[in-house]
């Protein structure tokens, strides 16, 4: 397939959205709406598939697929124009791959609702705002893309309109992204005075040069860039101190939970920072503190996640906690295991969110672990795939979840091996991570499916009033989904969930090297970076270039071993074992001794409260920041309609008083006319005369 | 000039000698009994402009005048925007008596039919245009602008049988002619100064002068010039020659209006352009004050003086002196101030080339909107004739918002691009403060730009008025507002284009280059 195609990606969703909208038009029309959203988003992918052999082929320019000329001025320009390396192909796989097989799914979910088309306009959208942003050869087309998902993601959280959480859960993700953005716009706006450019493979070409400079030493500027843009990527990927957003975007319908948490939004503050991994790298506090933001945010969601019951507020918290991972491989320099994470977490999460989603429709909209057990003979399918899922994200051995956990906990180790304390800290908090993740999952699943068979109905009878659906006893007795189109894209999730870690890690690793978000550095902190904290990873970069060509961070370093063993193989046993007694112990309080844990979270229901309120961190938020706001907001109000209202108005009275002292000349008599002009031509000769002589 | 030099010169006026033919022909046909071929005259004339327009296409980058690029853009969009105007004023010369249809009188009365002379007169005007742009010589340049501002006397006084039109038909003649009298003197003055009315001598002359005086002009070279800027203010209606302006545009059947309110201001700014460029820039410093003072007044006595009215057709006018007054802002800056700026926005000339589309779509449309409403059998006028207009006629409150909203500089409209390169070079030549002025000015103008239309959407319908039902009006005042948005959108191509254009203005020594760039810009854009 000619490479050409690839340009056309972003512009087939957009398509597709155009004609949902039209579908919107005519009740008639609408029930096209979701074919036609999932052929915009499949179409791309069979293109990612035709043309991927001709885009890895790509060398040097060519990468760069300009369509046309954006904005021009002066030196300023700005190219619709794609930059294809092996890490936009793999982002658009997950991307058209995830997101049709969610799009079809949502095709069964999404029967019979009000706004289906609606629905589906947005989700192309989505696909197109998340397609651009993976593919702009410059950053400030990589904001259009953040700045389109953003909209997106308020579009669809706010799907439900009538429902006023819906509407708050829309605003606050929109708002708190914003906050983000703006670091992100000012990172963009450094970054064009730092490098005179906003384009891509200029910068990062830069970067890497400035790294490659033994004699360069970082600039104001240099350090500030990463500080910036990372805000952006935390406020898109969820992290501390932004996160608050995404576990209220469950409001939105299911499908648009999994589409913002697997395969779109939330990924694309990691693949910004992987993707401009050297920008990160000539801050030397850059990286460190995106993996310190990282690992916190793993833990601290994985403990809320803890004492959650609302089934989808588990699996939020626990993406919030995932992503943190994700940021910990990144700022470890282990872009590898950051972006590998993130496409085997596009598999497990979009599979656990539907089948949650399953759960909560065959339950009609039954959401508190408290009100269901024993779902498994009821729901065996989902059951089963929703059991792939959990296992993926625990992390069970060679699950797809347990290599990608593994990379990104073995490189944090061995740069803390290395002498970086900090880094030592944060595997184990990692680890620690870990076991907490399985441990939530499987309490998760083991309440909902194993046990005594239990469950209440929710309030949300008869899927939006469709009568014609299939199933018609399903508002009193929970039942399985069909298999088109619901089950059939989940089994396929589910084998990428359990077997995407072995077939994909080879390639993977292949990819990332050849794209820009591989390291310059090798990760090698000397340990100078413990007692002098302004140690540059620059001087560490030119230190260690001299060893050799051995500057492949994703493989480690030879001297590191663990308990006698490569760390990686150390780390897989450890995380192995650390799954495992996770799982153990949910199996122990959640599906065989359950009396035994509720005794427990009695006993200390302090901390149990203090969880199920996620820390009070929203109030926090809102104590300090939104009502002193709002109140600046009020003053603010007070003085502009009285002092600048005022002011203004007296002032827009000038332009009339000076219109009215002319209007005189302007009399209708010709004769007043050519007096007019005469005078004008003597006092102009006049004036020159006086000027000049 | 020798004979030799005369015939190369005609040999490039090809598109203009094709439009007189085409004039004459109207002119012809228009005499004609039967009523058939009578109604093909605009036809004639569209067919002339699009032929012309090709022909200036061939044409471009053969022609010898160092101005060439600007000359074939100015004719390119004279002959674009004349095709607009055409729709605009269908059914104009039909429309002589209130109570008769001209055209529809079983008696063939000559002296009642005026449909073959509008069009040749229509036709001579924009001829009159193009011969301007193309002018390398004084006397060319004087008789190519009373070419295109003699016609428009005849047009304002037959668009409409009215004692009105003919009476601001006297007003526009006299008050013309006294202009034209200052600016021939001043012509005649730099004759006199310089001992050649040839461009290319003046130049070399003034330079020669120049390098004599210690870098000053003489006296009667700079008399001559600050009378033949102040006389052609007329056709730009700047001040000081601004008066005719409103009670003209008033009396003129509103597609005329439009007509005079982008052909003749055409006219003038190319020819201050080629008069300024005699003497070069940085202007003279007694120039440049004239001219700056000028500027700033003439944009804010045109937005208080639009304030105060409640005739719209008069506030488009007054609006019209406005976005004269922002013209010359860019006439200062003149051409490469800032090379590294890009675009127009380091090159004063261009950035009025693109002005001049830019504002005359603006204006275009909305005068055409007006011209499609009637109210009492009489022409739609005031603000209380378009209130409402968005229940009645949503199409027109449409290209109505879409127009006024360019004419104030909004994105994404042309207007917006328009000013941004205005201010832009005005900016990079560092003429600050006008640019503040300016900025100030298009505050105070949003004031009655945002009143017709909040009048067109928000006011209650006037149940007098009615859709005059005249198609082409329709059809020109959409072309206008979609080029308005789409020229916004992708003006980029058209600033590279009038930006080559003028890269040329003065440096000489790139010609042979420069003209040819701008010419293969023009073809892309034409196609």
């Amino acid at each position: 397939m000619p490479i050409e195609l690839i340009k056309l990606i972003p512009w087939i969703p957009l398509l597709g959205a155009a004609l949902c909208g039209i579908c919107c038009m005519k009740p008639a029309w609408r029930k096209a709406a979701g074919p036609i959203s999932v052929l915009s988003i499949f179409i791309p992918f069979l293109i990612t598939c035709g043309v991927y052999s001709a885009a890895s082929g790509l060398q040097g320019d060519d990468k760069i697929q300009t369509i046309y000329q954006w904005m021009g001025v002066g030196n300023f320009t700005v190219n619709m124009g794609y930059y294809v390396d092996s890490l936009t192909m793999v982002m658009l796989f997950v991307i058209t791959g995830i997101g049709s097989l969610i799009a079809t799914y949502a095709m069964g979910y999404m029967k019979g609702e009000r706004g289906y088309a609606r629905f589906f306009m947005g989700v192309s959208l989505f696909i197109f705002a998340m397609t651009t942003l993976v593919m702009a050869d410059n950053l400030v087309l990589i904001y259009l893309g953040w700045e389109g998902v953003g909209l997106c993601s308020y579009l669809l959280i706010g799907y439900y309109y009538d429902k006023p959480e819906a509407v708050a859960a829309a605003k606050k993700a929109f708002i708190v992204n914003r906050i983000g953005d703006l670091g992100f716009a000012l990172g963009i706006f450094l970054t064009y005075k730092a490098y005179g450019s906003v384009s891509l493979h200029t910068v990062v070409d830069k970067a890497i040069e400035f790294l490659n400079d033994p004699n360069y030493t970082a600039t104001t500027a240099d350090l500030w860039i990463p500080f910036l843009l990372m805000l952006g990527a935390f406020g898109k990927s969820a992290q501390i101190p932004l996160y608050v957003w995404l576990p209220d975007a469950m409001a939105g319908p299911t499908p648009v939970s999994a589409l913002v948490h697997a395969a779109t939004m939330v990924t694309a503050g990691v693949y910004m920072i992987a993707r401009l991994i050297p920008v990160f790298q000539l801050s030397p506090y850059a990286l460190p503190t995106v993996a310190a933001v990282g690992g916190v945010t793993a833990l601290f969601a994985g403990t809320i996640a803890l004492c959650q019951y609302d089934l989808k507020k588990v699996f939020a918290y626990s993406t919030v906690s995932q992503l943190g991972y994700m940021f910990l491989g990144v700022g470890a320099l282990s872009t590898f295991g950051g972006i590998f994470h993130l496409f085997t977490h596009a598999f497990f999460k979009a599979l656990l969110f539907l089948t949650a989603g399953s759960v909560m429709h065959a339950l009609a909209g039954q959401l508190d672990l408290r009100a269901m057990s024993g779902l498994r003979h009821k729901m065996p399918v989902t059951c089963w795939l929703m059991f792939a899922g959990c296992l993926a994200l625990a992390g069970f051995p060679f699950t797809a979840g347990f290599f990608s956990k593994d990379t990104i906990l073995a490189e944090t180790l061995i740069v803390g091996m290395e002498g970086n304390g900090l880094f030592t800290l944060l595997a184990l908090i990692g680890l620690l991570t870990a076991f907490l993740t399985a441990f939530y999952t499987f309490r998760l699943w083991f309440r909902v499916f194993m046990g005594p068979e239990h469950f209440e109905m929710g309030d949300d009878h008869g899927h939006g009033g469709d009568d014609s659906h299939d199933d018609h006893g399903h508002a009193h007795e929970p039942h399985e989904m069909p298999w088109w189109p619901m089950n059939a894209p989940l089994a396929v999730l589910a084998f990428g969930a359990i077997f995407g870690g072995l077939i994909f890690s080879g390639w993977m690793s292949g990819s990332i090297e050849t794209s820009t978000a591989n390291p310059i550095a090798i990760h090698a902190v000397d340990t100078h970076a413990q007692t002098d904290p302004g140690y540059s990873i620059i001087q560490v970069a030119s230190d260690t270039s001299g060893h050799g060509s051995e500057a492949d961070a994703a493989h480690g370093d030879e001297h590191h071993t663990l308990m006698g063993m490569d760390v990686h193989t150390a780390m897989m046993l450890i995380s192995g074992f650390i799954a495992l007694l996770g799982i153990g112990c949910a199996a122990y309080f959640h599906w065989l001794n359950r009396p035994l844990t509720d005794e427990i979270a009695k006993k200390f229901g302090v901390v149990v409260e203090v969880l199920y309120n996620k820390y009070y961190v929203d109030e926090f938020y809102d104590a300090v920041i939104v009502k002193p706001l709002r109140m600046l907001g009020h003053g603010f109000f007070l003085f502009d309609q009285f002092v600048i209202n005022g002011l203004v108005i007296t002032v827009g009275y000038l332009p009339r008083l000076v219109g009215w002292s002319v209007q005189p000349t302007q009399s209708g008599k010709m004769q007043g006319y050519g007096l007019g002009m005469v005078l004008g031509v003597a006092v102009a000769a006049l004036l020159v005369f006086k000027w000049a002589f | 000039m020798h004979k030799a030099e005369i015939i190369e010169k005609v040999a490039g006026l090809w598109p203009e000698v094709f439009m007189l033919i085409g004039a004459t022909v109207c002119l012809f046909i228009g005499l004609s009994k039967g009523k058939g071929p009578r109604r093909s005259t605009p036809w004639i004339a569209a067919v002339t402009l699009i032929i012309a327009a090709f022909m200036v296409g061939d044409n471009l980058g053969s022609e010898t005048n160092a101005l060439a690029g600007m000359a074939g853009y100015v004719k390119l969009a004279v002959a674009g925007i004349g095709l607009i105007l055409l729709m605009v004023t269908a059914g104009v010369p039909n429309r002589l008596r209130q109570t008769i249809d001209a055209e529809a009188a079983k008696e063939f009365e000559p002296g009642d039919i005026m449909t073959g002379e509008f069009y040749a007169f229509f036709l001579l005007s924009l001829t009159g245009v193009m011969l301007t742009a193309g002018a390398g010589d004084l006397v060319w340049l004087f008789l190519a602008l009373e070419l295109t501002s003699l016609p428009t006397y005849v047009m304002v006084a037959t668009s409409r049988d009215r004692v009105e039109a003919q009476e601001s038909a006297v007003k526009y003649f006299f008050l013309g002619a006294l202009s034209a009298a200052v600016f021939l003197y001043g012509f005649a003055l730099i004759y006199g100064a310089t001992g050649s009315t040839d461009f290319v001598e003046i130049t070399a002359i003034v330079q020669q002068q120049m390098a004599e005086g210690g870098g000053r002009l003489p006296g009667l070279l700079l008399m001559g010039l600050t009378l033949s800027v102040v006389g052609v203010c007329f056709k730009i209606a700047a001040v000081p020659m601004h008066f005719y302006t409103a009670d003209v545009y008033e009396g003129a059947a509103t597609p005329v209006t439009a007509f005079l309110a982008f052909v003749p201001k055409t006219a003038g700014a190319v020819a201050l352009i080629l008069l300024l460029s005699l003497v070069g820039w940085p202007l003279p410093i007694e120039i440049e004050s004239l001219i700056w003072i000028i500027a700033a007044v003439t944009m804010t006595l045109g937005n208080v003086l639009g304030l105060l009215q409640n005739n719209v057709k008069r506030v488009l006018a007054y609006s019209s002196i406005a976005h004269s007054g922002y013209i010359l802002v860019g006439l200062l800056a003149g051409p490469a101030v800032n090379e590294a700026a890009g675009g127009a926005l380091g090159n004063g000339i261009a950035a009025i080339l693109f002005y001049l589309v830019a504002y005359g779509l603006g204006t275009i449309a909305s005068f055409a909107v007006l011209g499609c409403l009637r109210a009492d059998d009489r022409e739609a006028q005031t603000y209380k004739h378009i209130s409402g207009l968005h229940k009645k006629h949503p199409f027109l409150a449409a290209v109505m918002l879409l127009s006024v909203l360019s004419l104030v500089g909004l994105p994404p409209l042309v207007g917006f691009l328009g000013k941004v390169y205005l201010i832009g070079s005005a900016f990079s030549a560092g003429f600050t403060m006008l640019v503040i002025v300016l900025v100030l000015n298009s505050a105070i103008s949003a004031a009655y730009y945002l009143r017709i239309a909040s009048a067109c959407y928000f006011g209650e319908p006037d149940d007098s008025v009615y859709s005059a039902g005249i198609f082409p009006r329709y059809a020109g005042a959409l072309v206008a507002a979609v080029l308005a948005v789409v020229l916004g959108i992708i003006g980029n191509g058209l600033v590279n284009a009038t930006r080559n254009a003028t890269s040329a203005t003065q440096t000489t020594a790139q010609t042979e280059s420069l003209p040819a760039q701008a010419a293969a810009n023009l073809r892309n854009i034409n196609q």
